[in-house]
Formats: structure tokens, C-alpha cells, sequence
């Protein structure tokens, strides 16, 4: 299975939000996935096993680099949702 | 009309939370146009995650209550009040009959505000209300009017919009994320107190020659971006100045530890319950500003990647516990304790004001969470009457106490609190006075021009 990691400031409040639409988005899609939510001050590049990452907020540089990161922001500003919702499928599918 | 609002306040009051929230929830959830079975789920989510976090609330009242006691008698600091941390208050303020009733109260008002041409900002972040009704329960407690709360938190509301359009211009350019901005109470009112400030340390030329690397500091003190080793480090530092003995020591650490992982999780609930609701309002209220410039508000958490903005938040770990001891003498009873973990709330703002300068950051910070500390201090009875009215704590007569240092020290909160120690009148007059300053900031906005910034390379930014 498919590991999503969301990532925001507190691990708890727009990751969660997140949550919900990215689950129901893949859900619809047929994609099964297993879901971590993190703190960006917990991101170190070691210790992460994900196949994708979607954050509200900007990652540090060396996991930009070695990882596929998507911006969480389009779902929580509602525009350009569509888009963000096809990076993370095509990630996950890949 | 007084009346009415008493008996509300009452009514709300009575059946409590877990009853009036999925009823709120559940209603306004139907009216933005979700399905009933959406809506529903929405509201019992809710509903449930209160019942999570009372419990937890409650066993951090247990182990808290006791180390923040014999900590206070055996250093003889005087620091008695213990910071419940934000992820609790958040729930309690939400728990309140203010709270009840702010995100339907804070949609009416945004889109009033938008369409009489007063702010840009569209808030999509109802979560963040919490910060205003959390002054409500405030002046609530102060006066013992609901409807007053409902004033304050309404009045605060308006302030935190004006303060988002007041802040947008310079937080744009600094994390360059055009068309947002950021109607969070918390960091934007830290940021109104530290501007005057930093316009007076970025004339001053020898501080910013000491650069400190935001780099290296993420990656020595990393490890306290985690809560769980956090609230160990915290939670056995505490004990053991507090002469506990080595088993009670290790159970402390284990203890905060918990709380500190525990309690968001519930909140995390809450969250889930609450996206549904608050992706149906943002669709209403874009709908109804169509055709309009509109920045979206978010929640400042969107900013917290950045690595000068990380840096700082960790070193206001050790600044913040260092002020509360030094300011003990001076009126200052704060243990910080849960919010140190969220430092990184106190500097994403205050960040751009100097260019992100890692020193010049922990310094403003340290001057607003000094003020903040005393600040919250002046609350610890208003949140102490919220703990024990979720009904969760047992809180021994004129002992224990409790605050949440990142709410009290919001100058909007103290602000408030003494606005409303005085007679109704004045306290109002002050509260449209104080709303007028923002208007008028939020006409003028911040620019790196007015703070003698210089221009720095810009953060790299996809």
C-alpha cells in the first residue's frame, strides 16, 4: 500500500483538514493508502517513508529535494483544488 | 434584546458543548448546503472529540496540577499557574456559550465586512474563531454577561480581518504567497505588538550583524520539534527542580509527554469534524465575493516552514521558560509548560518584520511573550473557571490555577480583560476606540519601507 504523509505546522490542524478531502478524493478513486500526519519540525529526511507528501506549509529544503512534495494550499484556499488532487493521485499511481 | 441574550447564554450554558455544537454544527452546516447525513456527521464528530478532550483535558489536570504545586513551594519562584497548553484551550473556549456561538457570529460578520467594501480578507479558517471566543469567555467571566462576551469576541473578530489586510502586504512579499492572508488572532496580534519594536531594532546596526544560521539551530535542537521528547525534557527538568523523586521524575516526563501527544490528537477529531463545515463556508463565501479582490484568510501554521521561522520558534523554548523566572518577581505566576512546544506560533509572524533574522526574531518574541506571560497570568482565573466547567477537573479552593501562555499572551486578551474591568461603558467605548485604531491600520498597511528593512535574498520559496 501507498503511504500519504500530511504535513503541516501542528500535525493536527490543516493536516486534518486535509484529511478529509484527500481521503475522500483517493477513496473515489479506487486508491487505497495508509495516512501519517506530522509536525514540519518532526521532517527529517531519514526517517521518512512516504510516497507522497502534502503540506500546508513550505518543507525544508533537503526533503524538496528527495522526496515528491505537493502544496496542500490549493485544498485550503479552494483554488486550483482540482490540479492539486491529480499531482497526489499521480504520484500515488506512478 | 439583554434579556433574550441572558437567557441564551443560560440555555447554551446548561445543556452544555456536547449538545449545543452538533446542533450549531449540524444547522449551519445545512444552511451553507451540505446533505443532512454530512452535516450530521459533522456535528457528531465534533461532539465526539469534546468527550476525548475533556478526558484527556483531565488527565492533565491530575499530573499538572500536582508538579506545578511543588514546584512553585520548593524553588519558591512563585510560579504556581500552570499552561495548559493551546490544544486544550482551544476545546474549552470552543466549549464555552460564546464559543458555541462564534463561527455562524464570525461568518455573518466577514461577509458584512466584505460587502460594505471594509477588508479584502475572506477568512476561511472558522477554526481560528477559538481565539476570539476564548476572549469572550474572558470578558464573560469579568463582567458575567454573555452578551458582553459576545461583543468582545464579535469586536476581536472584526480586529483580527483588519490586521490580516494590515499584515498582507509584507508577509506577500517575505513568504511570497500572493492572494493570502492571515486573520489569526494569535500570530497577528503578536505581530501588531512587535512592529513598533522592530522598527526601532532594525536601526540598530550592530544586531544585525550577528547572524545565527537558522540551519544549524533546526538541526541541533530538532529533537524539541517533537512533542513527545519535548514534554520528556520539559516534564524532568520541572520535576526535578521541583526535588521529586527520581520516579516521580521519569512518570513527569512520561506524563507531559503524554499530554502533549494526546490532547492534539482528540483536537485532530475536532478538526476532522470541522473541515466539512469549513470547506462548505469558504464555497459560500467565494460565492458570495465573487467578482471581488479577495485575499484568503488561513491559519499562520501555513507559514511555520519556514526555516528562520523554525529556528526562532525553538529557541523560544529556552527564552520562554528563562522569562518566566526572571519575571516572577515582577508580577509574573506562568509556568510554561504545554505551548512551549508551539513557539514556532510566535515567530511565523513576527519573522518578516526583520527580514527573518533568527536574533532579531527571538528578541521581539521575547518581548511579546514576556508582556504575554504576565498577561497570562492576569487570566489564570478565567481559564481556571473554563477547566472547571467542562466538569473535568477538580480544582481544590484557592490553589491550583491554570492559564494557556499562548491565548493570555495575545495582547488582544489582556487588552480585553482590562477594558472590561471597567465600567460597561467605558469598556465598550474603549472596545469601538481600539476598533477604529485597526481600521485605520488596516488602511495603512505594513511595508518593509516603514520598518527599515533591508532588502535581504528572498527565501526560497516554490
Amino acid at each position: 500500500m501507498k503511504t500519504v504523509y500530511l504535513v503541516c505546522a501542528t500535525g493536527i490542524a490543516t493536516s486534518s483538514m486535509l484529511r478529509v478531502k484527500v481521503l475522500d478524493y483517493l477513496e473515489s478513486k479506487g486508491i487505497e493508502v495508509e495516512v501519517f500526519q506530522y509536525r514540519v519540525a518532526e521532517m527529517f529526511p531519514e526517517r521518512i517513508k512516504a510516497d507522497v507528501i502534502v503540506s500546508t506549509t513550505s518543507m525544508p529544503p533537503e526533503i524538496e529535494e528527495n522526496f515528491t512534495v505537493v502544496s496542500g494550499l490549493p485544498l485550503l484556499t479552494g483554488i486550483g483544488e482540482d490540479e492539486t488532487f491529480e499531482a497526489i493521485a499521480k504520484a500515488l499511481t506512478d | 434584546m439583554e434579556a433574550i441574550l441572558i437567557q441564551i447564554g443560560e440555555l447554551l450554558g446548561s445543556l452544555g458543548p456536547l449538545i449545543v455544537l452538533p446542533v450549531v454544527i449540524t444547522i449551519l452546516g445545512l444552511i451553507l448546503g451540505m446533505k443532512f447525513t454530512q452535516a450530521l456527521r459533522s456535528g457528531l464528530t465534533l461532539a465526539i472529540a469534546f468527550v476525548g478532550i475533556f478526558l484527556t483535558v483531565g488527565l492533565l489536570g491530575e499530573n499538572m496540577a500536582a508538579i506545578g504545586n511543588a514546584f512553585a513551594e520548593r524553588t519558591g519562584t512563585g510560579l504556581d499557574v500552570i499552561d495548559i497548553g493551546w490544544p486544550a484551550a482551544s476545546a474549552l473556549a470552543f466549549g464555552t456559550p460564546v464559543g458555541n456561538a462564534i463561527i455562524p457570529i464570525g461568518i455573518v460578520l466577514n461577509v458584512l465586512l466584505i460587502f460594505l467594501g471594509l477588508t479584502k480578507t475572506l477568512d476561511v479558517d472558522m477554526w481560528n474563531f477559538w481565539h476570539q471566543a476564548f476572549i469572550g469567555a474572558v470578558v464573560t467571566f469579568v463582567t458575567g454577561s454573555f452578551a458582553l462576551g459576545l461583543f468582545a469576541a464579535a469586536v476581536t473578530v472584526v480586529m483580527a480581518i483588519f490586521l490580516a489586510d494590515w499584515s498582507q502586504p509584507l508577509i506577500e512579499k517575505y513568504f511570497k504567497l500572493p492572494g493570502i492572508s492571515f486573520p489569526h488572532l494569535q500570530s497577528v496580534g503578536y505581530m501588531l505588538l512587535a512592529a513598533p519594536f522592530a522598527w526601532l531594532l532594525n536601526r540598530v546596526p550592530f544586531l544585525k550583524n550577528l547572524k545565527l544560521d537558522p540551519d544549524t539551530i533546526r538541526k541541533r535542537l530538532g529533537i524539541l520539534g517533537e512533542p513527545i521528547f519535548l514534554g520528556l525534557f520539559i516534564g524532568v527538568i520541572l520535576a526535578a527542580l521541583a526535588r521529586q523523586s527520581l520516579v516521580d521524575i521519569i512518570l513527569t516526563g512520561i506524563n507531559v509527554g503524554a499530554v502533549m501527544l494526546l490532547i492534539p490528537r482528540m483536537v485532530g477529531i475536532l478538526m476532522e469534524g470541522l473541515s466539512p463545515v469549513a470547506d462548505a463556508a469558504r464555497k459560500f463565501m467565494q460565492k458570495k465575493a465573487k467578482g471581488r479582490e479577495i485575499y484568503i484568510g488561513l491559519d499562520s501554521a501555513v507559514l511555520i516552514g519556514s526555516p528562520a521561522v523554525i529556528a526562532s520558534g525553538l529557541l523560544m523554548i529556552p527564552v520562554e521558560i528563562g522569562l518566566a523566572l526572571l519575571l516572577a518577581p515582577l508580577g509574573n505566576r506562568t509556568l510554561p509548560f504545554i505551548d512551549l512546544a508551539d513557539g514556532v506560533f510566535v515567530t511565523a509572524m513576527i519573522a518578516p518584520l526583520v527580514a527573518g533574522d533568527v536574533l532579531l526574531t527571538v528578541i521581539l518574541g521575547g518581548i511579546v511573550m514576556g508582556v504575554g506571560l504576565i498577561g497570562a497570568s492576569l487570566l489564570a482565573p478565567a481559564v481556571t473557571d473554563m477547566v472547571a466547567s467542562a466538569g473535568s477537573i477538580d480544582i481544590p479552593a484557592g490553589y491550583t490555577n491554570y492559564t494557556v501562555m499562548s491565548d493570555g499572551a495575545i495582547p488582544h486578551s489582556y487588552i480585553f480583560y482590562f477594558f472590561f474591568r471597567s465600567p460597561v461603558f467605558i469598556a465598550i467605548a474603549l472596545s469601538l476606540v481600539f476598533l477604529v485604531v485597526h481600521y485605520f491600520l488596516a488602511k495603512k498597511p505594513l511595508t518593509e519601507a516603514f520598518l527599515g528593512v533591508k532588502e535581504e535574498e528572498p527565501k526560497k520559496k516554490k
